[in-house]
């Protein structure tokens, strides 16, 4: 039962960080149509913005709204000045998703060039430790789980009950209806690629807090993990993906105590590819045929 | 909204195959085209590869030798150079990983003019890279204690490290010497990390000492939380390891986070003294906690004498030009690859003044000369007074901060260890040695 309860926990953590993470790439995918699996290393370089702000003497917090306002310009940037570009010359999704890759090394070495290959820490104390039954976890833990609850509120919020939300929906389910509807759907466009871009520099940061350490190459595996969660819950599904993250990190942890943590991601992405198996658009996307 | 199958595979693929996908080179210096290694042109540089990794979980690994390449060919240089050739320092980035490390070395040679010695290779890429740069009849000093090279015969390599079997007994020594009766191993999933656990079982056998745990991480994994738990459940007096780059600190931070706010004592390979690895430790658990509680072993190396002097004065006149080189510069003084590879560059140098050829195949010879020399050679301590006895004609033998060398008929010359500690400010402190009786009381 201790053993239980403390892998409960490490997977909380590490769903509430793959949550933001996914919440904002799925939400991206859906409204956009490009799988930008340059997310990791925009995830990584909003992490290194921070770490510099951070290095500056400012608190880690600071840098955290840093990170996410540069994720949110990076991002930005990055779709005008690259996919936007590909789009309008007809460039098919699998081009797409070769640019978004040759995009991932760019900025993954170019990062690195900048940053050093070498691995880099936060200075950040992680706060009292809160221990019950086999439970054990840091305040900055607690603060990482709250941020990740605030921000899946927040993306409900924004979805739900307000107009540009309803537009992003809208523009997901149908970009040339959602037009002909009065939509300004290139501006809704432009600041999805923003409010993700924040999701994913914020999502970057509390990734390096939770690893404590971290170089230019970190979030490669991290990405995998995200589509998996992504694409677990329905490709393009705000809340698919919460249920993806939450899965995925809890299987992941949860397999470690019982069986050699080698073998964690394995057991997570045998369970993807089962769930998959029985729905192939995942647990919240559309059903087909 | 709907997105092929297939699509989702091949981005999933592609996205797996980043990191091994990856590689890249950096030249530092000048080099001069059309020099060739054999037939260097008069005036033309010659180049020292420094082929380790720049990237990637022992990325700290690779800017720790460039230094001591910095260091020993600005010395050489400032004494005139090589039959009158300049030398300059390459970096080749092998990330670790013998599937970047292959192609990254093909590309050195077909883009390298004037290479005329290759220094590092570690255990993560050695056994890759040892056999392409042998088979291209070009000199190399390594940094890998792979135990295959102690009986395998390559004409062209050269170490100045003992085999990792004896960095896994030294480690186990120290335990002894702090009294630990239950150990836990906590080693990287790299090749390099790996060849280290056996020896260690087997010595910790040997010793009466109790295996507690033995957690392997994965150097791309994000968290170790579950292999802390465990680590901290078996209950261990201290923990050996090697995992680089961002592994062990944030190892250590979860144990000290799962274990009440407390470090357990840490015993460290000799390639955990580096800056980088001093500077992301501390900054993961603080500088005071993590000093407290760790050891490392490392080889016995001068820490003053004509030697040192030469060594301390050619390194720090380098303090700030190394690229890639980050934290407390006074830390290469003591690494490991510092020391012991300006010792293989300055044997290198003077094999070539020896031998009058820049061509490995006719100085290689010479290393062997000049490093085990005659009885009765009269001992120099720097490239300058060795070369300017060698052009005097008096026999010589180089001895450098590493200490004397004794090369073995498969080019091995093994040092002693000794135990260090860091000081809250990053400074290393040799806290004690290991006598060789010791280690060989461990031995299978």
């Amino acid at each position: 039962m201790t053993i239980f309860l403390a892998s409960l926990g490490f997977g909380l953590v590490t769903a509430s960080v793959l949550a933001i993470a996914a919440v904002g790439f799925t939400l991206q995918f859906g409204v956009t149509d490009v799988l930008n699996l340059a997310y990791g290393a925009v995830m990584i370089a909003a992490a290194f913005i921070a770490y510099v702000v951070n290095q500056a003497g400012l608190s880690i917090w600071v840098g955290l709204v840093a990170a996410g306002a540069a994720g949110a310009l990076g991002s930005v940037l990055l779709n005008a000045g690259v996919y936007t570009p590909f789009q309008r010359r007809g460039a098919s999704p699998i081009t797409m998703v070769i640019v978004s890759l040759g995009m991932t090394l760019i900025i993954e070495f170019g990062t690195q060039a900048i940053a050093g290959g070498t691995s880099v820490s936060y200075s950040m104390g992680q706060g009292p430790t809160v221990s019950a039954g086999g439970l054990v976890l840091s305040a900055v833990q607690f603060v990482v789980i709250g941020l990740s609850v605030l921000v899946m509120a927040g993306t409900h919020v924004l979805l739900r009950y307000t107009r540009l939300g309803k537009a992003m929906r809208a523009t997901a389910a149908n970009r040339n209806l959602a037009r002909n509807c009065g939509i300004r759907t290139a501006r809704v466009i432009t600041l999805t690629w923003a409010i993700t871009g924040a999701l994913c520099g914020l999502a970057g940061v509390v990734f390096a807090m939770d690893a404590g350490s971290f170089d230019a190459t970190s979030t490669d595996l991290f990405l995998i993990m995200i589509l998996a969660a992504a694409f677990l819950g329905g490709p393009g599904q705000a809340y698919g993906a919460m249920l993806g993250a939450l899965i995925i990190g809890l299987a992941t942890e949860i397999s470690a105590a019982y069986i050699t943590p080698s073998y964690k991601y394995v057991i997570a992405f045998v369970a993807l590819l089962a769930m998959l198996g029985m729905r192939p658009s995942g647990l919240l996307g559309e059903r087909t045929g | 909204m709907k997105f092929p199958v297939l699509l989702l595979a091949a981005a999933v693929v592609a996205g797996a195959g980043l990191t091994a996908c990856s590689t890249s080179s950096s030249t530092t210096g000048t080099t001069t085209p059309g020099a060739a290694a054999s037939g260097a042109p008069n005036g033309s540089a010659l180049v020292i590869a420094d082929v380790a990794p720049f990237s990637g979980p022992d990325a700290a690994l690779g800017p720790t030798y460039l230094a001591s390449c910095y260091g020993a060919t600005s010395a050489i240089n400032a004494a005139g150079g090589v039959l009158g050739h300049p030398l300059t320092c390459k970096s080749v980035d092998t990330r670790g990983d013998p599937a970047d490390a292959v192609p990254a070395v093909n590309q050195m040679f077909a883009s390298t003019s004037g290479l005329s010695l290759v220094i590092g290779c570690t255990s993560d890429e050695a056994a890759s890279v040892v056999p392409v740069i042998n088979a291209h009849k070009m000199a190399m000093f390594c940094m890998t204690g792979q135990s295959e090279f102690d009986n395998v015969h390559y004409p062209y390599f050269y170490r100045l490290v003992p085999p990792d079997l004896e960095e896994s007994y030294a480690m186990v020594a120290i335990a002894q010497q702090l009294h630990y009766k239950r150990i836990a191993l906590a080693f990287g999933n790299d090749i390099g990390s790996q060849t280290f656990i056996q020896p260690a079982i087997s010595a910790l056998a040997k010793a009466g000492m109790t295996l507690a745990t033995n957690q392997t991480l994965d150097l791309h994994a994000t968290t170790f939380r579950t292999e802390a738990t465990a680590i901290i459940a078996s209950h261990p007096d201290a923990i050996m390891t090697e995992a680089l780059g961002s592994a062990d600190p944030t190892l250590f931070q979860e144990i000290k986070q799962l274990n009440g706010g407390k470090m357990i004592p840490v015993i460290g390979t000799s390639a955990a003294i580096s800056p980088a690895f001093f500077k992301s430790a501390a900054a993961a658990v603080g500088a005071t906690e993590f000093t407290a509680n760790f050891h490392a072993d490392n080889l016995v190396t001068e820490t003053s004498g004509p030697a040192y002097q030469a060594f301390s004065t050619a390194l720090l006149s380098q303090q700030g030009k190394v690229p890639g080189a980050s934290g407390d510069f006074t830390t290469y003084l003591s690494a490991p690859g510092g020391v012991h590879l300006y010792d293989g560059i300055n044997l290198a140098a003077l094999a070539m003044i020896k031998a009058k050829s820049t061509d490995p195949s006719v100085y290689g010879p010479d290393i062997i000369a000049i490093g085990n020399s005659a009885p009765g050679a009269k001992v120099c301590y720097s490239f300058a007074a060795c070369a300017a006895a060698l052009k005097s004609g008096s026999a010589s033998r180089y001895e450098g901060p590493g200490g004397p060398t004794s090369f073995d008929s498969f080019h091995d010359s093994t040092g002693i260890f000794q135990v260090d500690t860091y000081s809250p400010s990053g400074q290393v402190n040799v806290v004690g040695n290991l006598a060789a009786s010791q280690l060989r009381a461990l031995s299978g």
